[in-house]
């Protein structure tokens, strides 16, 4: 099954892993600083430096260099970083568990409430709870994601108080169980909303056009004739059938939804990958950098895969073989 | 059980339906055929309470006015009362569920029955419709055009409702599939008694599957009453033109359109623009709805008028008589031909008409008028003209063609010079002739056969008569010319509704233009009917012969004036009391020679021979 698309997702991973290999060596200067951070050219002395180009490969030919970086990630190793003073993998999977929560509650979050606004939206078209939604959507549309970080930082943390200002649990707290996780969403609550504020007009605008489309089309006429309550009609008629596009989107959703979260765990000091992306390039941390760029290249993909499995679940045109078909 | 009072539909300031009164009772089958765009799925949803624009006027079933019940009511009688097969086009059905999903999906939505019942019930109604059982899980986009309209109609029973409304349930099908679903519907609806609302622009379709039949234009009922007899008469103009541009395997005459396009009016008749016998009133008022004659019509002239009428006309020459006591009714825009051998009294009958010959007696009727035999003055000209078989010596060779067809202004005094080379021009190139100087000038001689004779129509169409009698006008011509007049003679007959008389001996071509035939013998019409009944279905013997002797491409010799028992034959010759074929009618019998048969009605012909009663009994 699916083999056409799952050579497609083995060839986007394989030009990643040759980007992430190939770009730290083509970049000027010395290539060890670019594989392993300028912090590393502190404790420089000859004898790690030799040992570094021998680890690496850097004194023998391309080929034999990415086999030594082929063997190294699949053992796990994607470097160490000086800064840290761990290896790459140990300090990006410290961080990731916090981007996978933010990122795909905000994910689920924004797809779910843009979906049902859309729906309620593109059901009461020109009616006046429809026109404020759109207005209020197209001007929150106008915001970088940022902006809406701040502000809600501003108003729920600085001035009311209401919510933790940084970080993503109170730290040395020694909370547990319960307890802990309910820490937890606290801190989560406004890096969520802002992620989520700002992923909702798009998907929102294209779900309230699907629908309006949608509801023209004849099944919905001989749904309404059957005597059908006017929610099955929207939701699992006309709505059913508007959510296909963007399922789509979802997948493409993914990649953006990343770059705002870099923004979003800057702000709320969200101990993220994006956050960890953020310092590292500050600290011209190379090896953290490529190693948090791999992972969630990874992950993107996956994510992708995921959403074009879902697709054939919910749309019985799109056979099992993953194409279309014509009828 | 449906009644339906002054409906009226708008979309915005686009009135779609004006007026609609229709009654159903129980168990009837009603079909509303009409064009695109008439308003009949519009007058479909809004029964169903789900029409977009505004609603006026009543819809009354039993007793319940639909267009004022709000819609949580309107919610119970769909699919329970009344439910619909719609138009199986793209996505009719939902795309995301199966055959099965979809047809129970009603049953639990109106709580008849639980989930387990209603899968239960669609599957006895998607067998009952004839669905493959592995169709049952498939989704809509791996179902043929076919099943999907078996769905379509099982969906629609799954509630098991007392009305259907079947949205033009056949379109989009093939031949064989449609076959099967209009049986299909049929015995379902024979079988449940249900009452049947057809929107259908398929008279086929609508002929086998309803008893009464309204004809809808442009929002409005232009005609109403049984379904037989509407198609095999129709009244209204425009029912004969959905008559006449339907391929149907009985047809015979070239298919002919309707003029113009619809467009939707507020006062007038509707179909006044395009209606080729509408006059003043037409437009300034919209004609009721009214009984004449066992159905309704909605025309100011009460249907499609007789132009000419022919009563009891004799003409005899010394004491033969070469016309006896012939009855004729042509109507406006239709052709009737006159077919018959040689010497039957076709030509006769037309310079009768024309004012050539003079009646010995009986009378004729022009639009309703009784005209004298001295009464023929210019106005009677304007009205009818002739074109003539030999088209090189009907027109003088003195005049060019300019002359020629100008001839008929100038005896009228209508226009001054330019307006009538004007004219010329025009109907020069109506019947697609050039209208350059150097052809203007051209005398008959100069020409070809076919411009001769395309000269001679223009000449008689220049003054726009009603009437058209066309003795032979093709006979001159070869087979190429000849299929050009007669396209010609067709596509001006849609045109402007001419009616035509057309004379001729051959059938095969009679039968092409002609709606109605009428056979001469001697004199006398013995059968006249509906051209496609009297060449499928001939009555008389003479007129078998005739079509036998048509023709064909066979290389089969017809054999016709087959073998007359030589004693019989012998014994009457000469007395001419009886039939005038009864010595050359295979089926001739003694008394043929003796009694005269007089025309009577037999099924749509009339037909004039003493053996029919034998023959009809045994068929019956």
């Amino acid at each position: 099954m699916k083999t056409a698309k799952i050579s497609t997702y083995a060839i986007a991973f394989l030009i990643i892993l040759s980007l992430n290999f190939l770009l730290p060596r083509m970049m000027p200067g010395d290539p060890l600083t670019a594989i392993c951070g300028e912090e590393a050219l502190i404790e420089m002395t000859p004898e790690l430096r030799t040992e570094l180009m021998h680890r690496f490969a850097l004194d023998e030919p391309l080929g034999k260099q990415f086999f030594v970086y082929l063997t190294g990630i699949v053992r796990g190793d994607f470097g160490y970083s000086y800064y840290y003073n761990a290896p790459v993998l140990e300090v990006v999977l410290e961080a990731l568990p916090w981007t996978l929560l933010l990122l795909g509650s905000s994910l689920i979050l924004s797809t779910l409430l843009s979906i049902i606004m859309g729906i309620e939206s593109g059901w009461r078209r020109g009616r006046n709870s429809d026109k404020s939604l759109l207005t209020a959507t197209m001007i929150m549309n106008g915001f970088p994601n940022f902006f809406i970080g701040i502000v809600l930082l501003l108003l729920f943390g600085v001035y009311l108080g209401f919510l933790p200002l940084q970080g993503a649990k109170t730290p040395y707290s020694g909370l547990s169980g319960l307890n802990l996780m309910l820490d937890i969403a606290r801190h989560l609550v406004l890096p969520l909303t802002a992620l989520t504020l700002s992923q909702i007009p798009s998907s929102y605008l294209l779900m309230r056009n699907t629908m309006i489309t949608t509801l023209k089309e004849p099944f919905v006429l001989t749904a309404k004739a059957k005597g059908l309550s006017e929610a099955s009609v929207r939701y699992k008629h006309a709505g059913r059938n508007a959510i296909l596009p963007i399922v789509t989107t979802t997948g493409v959703r993914v990649g953006i939804i990343v770059t705002g979260a870099l923004f979003i765990e800057m702000i709320f000091s969200y101990p993220g990958v994006g956050l960890l992306i953020y310092n590292s390039l500050l600290m011209r941390d190379y090896p953290i950098l490529q190693g948090a760029f791999f992972i969630v290249t990874v992950f993107v993909i996956v994510a992708n895969f995921v959403v074009d499995s879902l697709y054939t679940k919910i749309d019985p045109r799109i056979g099992i073989d993953g194409v279309e078909h014509a009828h | 059980m449906l009644e339906i009072k002054g409906l009226e539909v708008n979309y915005g300031k686009r009135r779609i339906l004006h007026g609609i009164d229709l009654t159903l009772k129980r168990g009837e089958s009603l079909s509303i055929v009409g064009e695109s765009g008439g308003g009949k799925t519009t007058l479909g949803l809004s029964i169903m309470g789900l029409v977009e624009g505004t609603v006026r006027g009543e819809i009354l079933f039993d007793g319940k006015n639909l267009a004022l019940l709000p819609e949580k009511e309107l919610r119970k009688i769909r699919w329970n009362r009344i439910a619909m097969v719609f138009q199986n086009v793209e996505n009719a059905l939902n795309p995301l569920y199966t055959a099965r999903e979809q047809v129970s999906e009603p049953i639990v939505a109106h709580k008849i029955g639980n989930r387990d019942e209603a899968k239960k019930r669609a599957e006895e109604l998607l067998n009952m419709v004839n669905l493959r059982e592995e169709r049952f899980y498939a989704y809509p986009h791996q179902l043929s055009g076919g099943e999907k309209q078996r769905v379509l109609i099982a969906m629609a029973l799954a509630n098991d409702p007392d009305l259907i409304i079947l949205d033009e349930p056949t379109t989009a099908l093939d031949a064989l599939t449609k076959a099967e679903i209009i049986s299909l519907i049929r015995n379902v609806c024979n079988k449940r008694e249900l009452t049947i609302l057809l929107l259908t622009h398929d008279l086929s379709a609508a002929s086998m599957l309803s008893d009464t039949m309204a004809v809808l234009y442009a929002g409005r009922i232009l005609e109403f009453g049984s379904t037989s007899a509407l198609l095999s008469n129709p009244r209204h103009p425009y029912t004969r033109g959905l008559l006449r541009c339907y391929p149907s395997m009985t047809t015979t005459k070239d298919l002919q359109g309707i003029r113009g396009r619809m467009e939707f009016f507020d006062n007038g008749c509707p179909f006044y623009p395009r209606c080729t016998q509408s006059v003043g009133i037409c437009r300034e008022e919209t004609p009721r709805l009214e009984e004449n004659d066992g159905r309704f019509i909605a025309c100011h002239r009460g249907g499609i008028i007789p132009l000419l009428v022919v009563r009891n006309m004799s003409k005899s020459f010394n004491s033969s008589k070469a016309v006896d006591s012939i009855d004729l009714t042509l109507y406006e825009g239709e052709t009737l031909a006159l077919v018959g051998e040689t010497g039957s009294g076709k030509t006769t009958t037309a310079k009768i008409i024309i004012g050539l010959f003079e009646a010995t007696e009986g009378q004729i009727f022009l639009e309703g008028k009784r005209i004298l035999d001295h009464g023929r003055d210019k106005n009677f000209y304007r009205t009818v003209q002739m074109v003539f078989q030999n088209p090189m010596e009907s027109l003088s060779h003195r005049l060019s063609v300019l002359e020629s067809v100008r001839e008929p202004l100038d005896i009228q005094k209508l226009g001054d010079r330019a307006q009538r080379e004007n004219r010329v021009r025009r109907i020069l190139g109506e019947v697609e002739l050039p209208s350059t100087p150097t052809f203007l000038n051209k005398y008959p001689h100069q020409l070809s056969q076919g411009e001769t004779q395309r000269v001679a129509i223009a000449r008689a169409l220049i003054l726009n008569p009603k009437l058209l009698i066309a003795d032979e006008p093709t006979s001159a011509l070869d087979a190429s010319t000849q299929a050009k007049v007669v396209k010609l003679l067709l596509n001006l007959q849609e045109k402007r509704g001419i009616s035509m008389l057309f004379i001729t001996h051959n059938l095969a071509l009679a039968r092409k233009i002609s709606d109605r035939l009428a056979v001469m013998l001697r004199g006398n019409i013995v059968e006249e009917g509906p051209s496609n009944e009297i060449v499928s279905n001939p009555l008389h013997p003479y007129t078998e012969d005739l079509l036998k002797a048509a023709p064909t491409l066979s290389s089969n010799v017809p054999v016709v004036h087959a073998s007359v028992p030589e004693v019989i034959s012998k014994k009457n010759e000469g007395t001419g009391t009886g039939c005038h074929y009864a010595s050359r009618c295979i089926k001739g019998t003694e008394v043929c020679f003796n009694e005269k048969p007089r025309l009577r009605i037999c099924s749509s012909h009339k037909v004039a021979c003493l053996n029919l009663n034998l023959k009809t009994e045994n068929e019956e």
